[in-house]
């Protein structure tokens, strides 16, 4: 299931064609490595424009990022969590 | 020719494309999965459980327990409905969204002499199977095409196969395929319109083809004989593209409580709310609305509809909020409400009008609408709302900014706050 976040992260992230692309980034101590961007969209909150991605790592397990270039700062929104079914 | 692209369980298949833990699996789209609410839309692993878009949650999770519940994200569906759009743009210039998870695009005739309509739905089938490819390649997402005549053929037959159908019919073939059907089945004909037609002896789409014109005009009005002609697979509405302007005919909120409630206070703030999001939405459109329409759904799930044409044109929250308040009242028979909507409607724009008779005479007014709008313009839509749409007792306010907001002390004092002006309650 996915549990929601707020949580501030460290993300390396490049500029690839013109786009910010996360790369790795470092919650609760590890370092995950970005396998795949799934999904990328943005959402306004008043003039500020917050990016989203949706990433897999190489467990394929997947996140949620936000970008917001008002810090600019990195947020983990969402993370999959295996429930006890 | 003329498409039809429906993408198959959209939000629930976007959420299996960026998420690999729920490919494969149920997946129901919703509100809140810790609230209740209704499925917005469900995975095609969830349908053979029985569930389905609109189904109140509880009933999803008796039917399929094992599904994944994964809370809707509009903002998300709305970025891909727009690369799809850019996609079906590289194959027409005349693509009409219909809504964020369709669109007609109309395939031009190529060559100065029009094709024989057999040739032209050959060339159609050519350029939709290409597409479902794009969509599948670029998206990892399915799409069902219907292929006809008209608007009204494409449709249906993008219902035919699902998901990722590919259906194509001329008139005979429209006419073959849908005239044993039930008389629900045509596009525009709901469950109510449909009973009213079997009362008549009229139960197929083919028996409403060959329905008299007269006896349809004289039951249904000038629609009966549109929908016989549509019965038999005629329509003349034209596509309008995108890149030409269609301004809306209404605007609307709606939100299904969190319980079923019956408390004034907490159903007047929910109203608050809702006008204020409907008339904050009319002026970032530059637009104003005539007609102010309120839905209450109770725990029957018996549904009101009323609605109330003003005098002159509005977009001022307080004056939505005053007459849905009104219609609320009088419309209420004070059993707890499931869910409450405030719709305006008898649209204008603005653009190029006068706009200072729009607003009350009251010019402090006018100036706090403004002072307000440049706020949640620079800072956003939760920066700042009216006290009396986040302060009822125990209420569920979905984001209380600056921190924690009291309760109110005295709830009865409420509806009188309500008609002064909204101010943040001090602490």
């Amino acid at each position: 299931m996915f549990q929601s976040l707020s949580d501030p992260v460290d993300v390396l992230s490049a500029c690839v064609s013109g786009q910010v692309q996360p790369l790795r980034f470092r919650w609760k101590g590890r370092v995950i490595r970005v396998r795949k961007v799934t999904g990328r969209w943005q959402r306004r909150e008043g003039q500020a424009r917050l990016q989203y991605f949706s990433i897999e790592d190489a467990a394929r397990s997947s996140y949620e990022l936000c970008y917001d270039p008002r810090g600019p700062k990195w947020i983990l929104s969402r993370a999959w969590v295996e429930d006890s079914r | 020719m003329i498409l039809l692209i429906d993408m198959d369980a959209f939000f629930a298949s976007v959420e299996q494309a960026h998420h690999p833990q729920l490919r494969g699996v149920p997946v129901i789209v919703c509100g809140d999965p810790a609230r209740r609410g209704v499925v917005t839309a469900a995975s095609y692993e969830a349908r053979p459980f029985g569930v389905r878009a609109g189904m109140p949650l509880g009933e999803a999770r008796r039917l399929c327990p094992q599904a994944h519940y994964v809370e809707g994200n509009p903002d998300k569906y709305v970025a891909l409905s727009v690369k799809l759009l850019d996609l079906y743009l590289t194959v027409s210039p005349d693509v009409e969204p219909f809504s964020v998870d369709e669109a007609f695009l109309q395939i031009a005739r190529r060559g100065s002499r029009p094709p024989d309509e057999r040739a032209a739905l050959d060339e159609a089938v050519v350029v939709a199977r290409r597409l479902q490819g794009e969509i599948e390649r670029r998206f990892s997402l399915g799409a069902s095409i219907g292929i006809g005549p008209s608007k009204l053929v494409a449709k249906m037959a993008s219902g035919v196969q699902k998901p990722r159908g590919l259906t194509a019919l001329d008139i005979p073939a429209f006419q073959r395929h849908f005239w044993p059907l039930d008389v629900q089945e045509l596009w525009g004909v709901g469950p109510k319109l449909a009973a009213r037609m079997r009362s008549l002896g009229i139960t197929t789409v083919g028996e409403l083809a060959h329905a008299s014109a007269d006896l349809l005009k004289g039951h249904f009005g000038i629609i009966g004989p549109q929908l016989r002609e549509a019965a038999s697979g005629h329509d003349e509405t034209p596509l309008i593209p995108c890149h030409r302007t269609v301004e809306p005919k209404s605007m609307g909120h709606e939100v299904t409580l969190p319980e079923d409630s019956g408390s004034i206070p907490f159903l007047e703030g929910t109203l608050l709310r809702l006008s204020d999001q409907v008339a904050r939405r009319l002026r970032s459109d530059r637009m104003a609305g005539r007609v102010v329409a309120v839905k209450l759904r109770n725990h029957r799930f018996e549904t009101v509809l009323r609605q109330r044409a003003l005098s002159e044109h509005t977009r001022e929250s307080r004056r939505v909020f005053e007459v849905a308040r009104t219609l609320w009242r009088e419309n209420w028979d004070g059993g707890p409400l499931r869910l409450l909507g405030v719709t305006v409607s008898d649209l204008k724009s603005l653009d190029g009008g006068d706009q200072t008779e729009l607003f009350a005479a009251d010019h402090r007014s006018r100036k706090l609408t403004e002072a307000l709008d440049r706020v949640r313009d620079r800072l956003g839509e939760a920066s700042i709302v009216p006290a009396g749409s986040i302060a009822h007792l125990g209420g569920p306010a979905s984001h209380v900014p600056f921190g924690t907001v009291p309760a109110a002390s005295a709830p009865e004092d409420r509806p009188e706050k309500l008609r002064s002006k909204p101010t943040r309650r001090r602490p």
